[in-house]
């Protein structure tokens, strides 16, 4: 209601009986603008007349594909959107008011019909939309993806509200292709102070960006979320993790924060030579990653040593912009599992943990590199591989003291020590055995020194053990 | 017998505080590597442990580096430069330990103030010395902050490089130290090369004596 339909115009004096009236209800007007700033009132003229047929129960259309598209906008939902200043026909211009609802548009589906009405958007949200498109959603939709959300899958431009009003987490958009992830991350430390306090513990959009959102899995980032709202975590690590720079570089935060998850080595191709090293991807249309990993891996038992040695060594005759090298990292096995967090007194501290022989992170091992959507490409790699001599050059830059260590370096320890006590062992027992012969000799040598020295020597007779003259060494 | 002193101060220093730190070292490097295999200390505590060692045993290699540096003598360390000598000394020496020691026969090399070491030796501590040694202090630094010395780290093959340089030459110390300590035990008595080592003196045969040398050891052991 406005003010010109509620205040008549005076044609007399009204008195101060009616004066006290007209203040009361000027108040009460004030008030209920305070109150609902969008109402129903404040939309335009031209909205109005739309809705006037579309809050309709029931209004909808059947579409090409046999979907049925509601076409009902209710009212007060869209007063109360972020949308309520903006007419319909700023989202809806291909319109002509003269023929609709009289001449039969063609819609094949939901889905053509959002995609349709996609740019839409743009003319408004040009920075968001710029995101977007640098988005894995906007690569997999590209790609062909007919499941991939578009804006009004997550923003129902209809109904639409601010991001600053907290809404329940079973609210949230993602929710609806992410279910198992969701459903862990509802039972998670964020999730559970999330449904208790209403905010404060991050949503989705907090660590994954809205609309700039990137595959997860890639680790590209998501640490830095982490540390934008624990931003003495660094601080607090470094207070009992040594060289904690290094770890918080290799490993990503739930391998430790998620204690019941299961983790992997995720050795990622990068290429380039020095600071210049960067995440290789896999260009469209030339699917190599997989055809190779494939053909040296054909019976798809995992990459060996000696195949990922010469799988490099293929990336590498490509003749890019520089060496083709892997970074090793240890990360969780999946979202699901990133998204059990849980509270920090339950957090992995124990260095045995990783860094003994056979420790858990180490039983699985996976060769990435990003996709020409920015999703990862995987292969599998035998935890072996870790292990081997043969990968001192293929994962230079992966080794984790105790359990990435080279066995055969452990058995040659072990046959120098015992060749360092047997050899020792060995001569001393070969000595014992010569000490009688050794002790008669030296009697010899005492007696022949006596003969020597008695007053009549026997000419020219050698004694026994004379060796500066039997090796010419004269002292 | 006569006394010579052969090994000065600061020798003995750099020995001694050398020998009880390649056992921490080597205590701590094992613990470190086969935790959960070994539990000696906590994983933490023998990296701790293992680091500040290898500063202070990298500290004493200058100590001794300088000492020879500035004394005459270094020449215990020069090498012989003849081939048909250094073979043929090294062919003798390895004869006595391998044969002659067993016959009795005495020690081919003679103990001096400027040539303590017999060839053997003199070969194999220039190798340690000034190879082994100083590739171990720098593998070890460069793997106490591999963020910090990336480039380096790279520079030498990486990671895996770095770490199997290091480990060889810690088997190799392993291994050296245990018979280092069984031929220091083969003078003329077996603690004659330990006590030496303590007080500087090393007890050398009179000319006169020498043919009573070879059972010289069987006695004082008896």
């Amino acid at each position: 209601m406005t003010s010109s339909c509620l205040i008549s115009p005076a044609a007399h004096w009204p008195g101060p009986r009616h004066l006290i009236h007209a203040g009361v209800l000027a108040l009460t007007l004030l008030l209920s603008l305070a109150v609902a700033p969008a109402s129903a009132g404040e939309l335009s003229k031209e909205t109005t007349a739309c809705l006037k047929c579309h809050d309709k129960e029931g209004l909808d259309k059947t579409l090409e594909s046999g979907e049925k598209l509601s076409l009902r906008i209710s009212t007060q939902a869209y007063a109360d959107s972020m949308h309520a200043e903006t007419s319909c026909e700023d989202c809806h211009s291909e319109i002509d008011t003269k023929t609709h609802g009289k001449v039969k548009s063609e819609v094949k589906s939901k889905r053509d019909f959002s995609h349709s009405m996609r740019e839409s958007c743009r003319d408004c949200h040009q920075k968001k939309f710029k995101e977007y498109d640098d988005s894995v959603h906007a690569a997999v939709i590209k790609q062909g993806s007919r499941k991939a959300p578009m804006c009004a899958d997550c923003h129902d431009p209809h109904t639409v509200r601010s991001w600053k009003i907290p809404a329940p987490i079973a609210a949230t958009p993602c929710a609806k292709c992410h279910q198992d992830i969701f459903k862990a991350y509802a039972g998670d430390v964020h999730g559970l102070e999330r449904i208790a306090k209403g905010k404060g513990a991050p949503l989705c959009a907090d660590c994954h960006k809205a609309h700039d959102v990137k595959a997860a899995s890639m680790g590209d980032g998501i640490k830095d979320a982490c540390l934008s709202c624990h931003k003495d975590a660094v601080k607090e690590h470094k207070d009992w993790l040594p060289k904690t720079d290094l770890h918080f570089d290799a490993i990503s935060c739930p391998v430790c924060h998620a204690p019941d998850a299961q983790r992997r080595v995720n050795l990622r191709l990068y290429e380039g030579v020095g600071a210049s090293t960067r995440p290789m991807k896999e260009k469209t249309g030339i699917p190599k990653f997989e055809k190779r990993a494939h053909a040296a891996d054909a019976k798809d038992v995992g990459l060996d040593e000696r195949a990922l040695w010469s799988l490099l060594k293929e990336f590498n005759q490509d003749g890019g912009e520089g060496k083709a090298v892997l970074r090793g990292r240890l990360e969780v096995k999946s979202g699901v599992e990133a998204h059990q967090l849980a509270e920090k007194s339950k957090a992995i501290k124990d260095c045995k943990f990783c860094h003994q022989s056979g420790a858990e992170p180490f039983q699985s091992v996976t060769l990435t590199i990003a996709g020409p959507d920015g999703r990862p490409l995987r292969h599998g790699v035998q935890k072996e591989v870790l292990n081997s001599l043969l990968s001192i050059e293929s994962i230079r830059g992966f080794y984790v003291i105790g359990s990435t260590r080279i066995k055969l370096l452990d058995t040659l320890l072990i046959m120098v020590l015992l060749g360092s006590i047997a050899g020792p062992l060995a001569h001393m027992a070969v000595k014992r055995l010569f000490k009688k012969f050794r002790e008669q000799r030296a009697a010899e040598i005492r007696a022949a020194i006596l003969a020597a020295n008695s007053p009549s020597p026997p000419p020219d007779a050698p004694l026994p053990g004379d060796h500066s003259q039997r090796d010419g060494n004269p002292r | 017998m006569q006394k010579l002193y052969i090994h000065p101060l600061a020798v003995r220093i750099w020995h001694w505080i050398n020998a009880i730190g390649f056992l921490v070292l080597i205590a701590t490097g094992v613990q470190i590597r086969y935790v959960g295999e070994i539990d000696l200390m906590s994983f933490k505590s023998a990296v701790v442990i293992h680091s500040w060692c290898g500063f202070v045993l990298t500290a004493n290699f200058f100590v001794w580096l300088l000492f020879y540096l500035f004394s005459d003598k270094i020449k215990v360390y020069h090498p012989e430069l003849s081939p048909t000598k250094y073979f043929r000394a090294t062919f003798r020496q390895m004869q006595f330990y391998g044969y002659g020691i067993f016959r009795g026969d005495p020690n081919p090399h003679h103990v001096s103030v400027y040539r303590k070491f017999n060839p053997m030796q003199s070969n194999m501590y220039q190798i340690i010395m000034m190879l082994l040694v100083p590739i171990q202090f720098f593998t070890g630094i460069l793997l106490w902050d591999v963020a910090r010395f990336e480039s380096l780290v790279e520079m030498f093959g990486g990671l895996r490089v770095v770490d199997t340089v290091h480990m060889l030459i810690f088997i190799f110390f392993s291994g050296f130290i245990i018979v280092h300590i069984y031929l220091a035990s083969l003078g003329h008595t077996p603690t004659a090369h330990f006590k030496a080592m303590i007080t500087g003196y090393e007890e050398v045969e009179d000319e006169a004596e020498e043919g009573g040398a070879a059972i010289s050891s069987d006695t004082h052991a008896a």
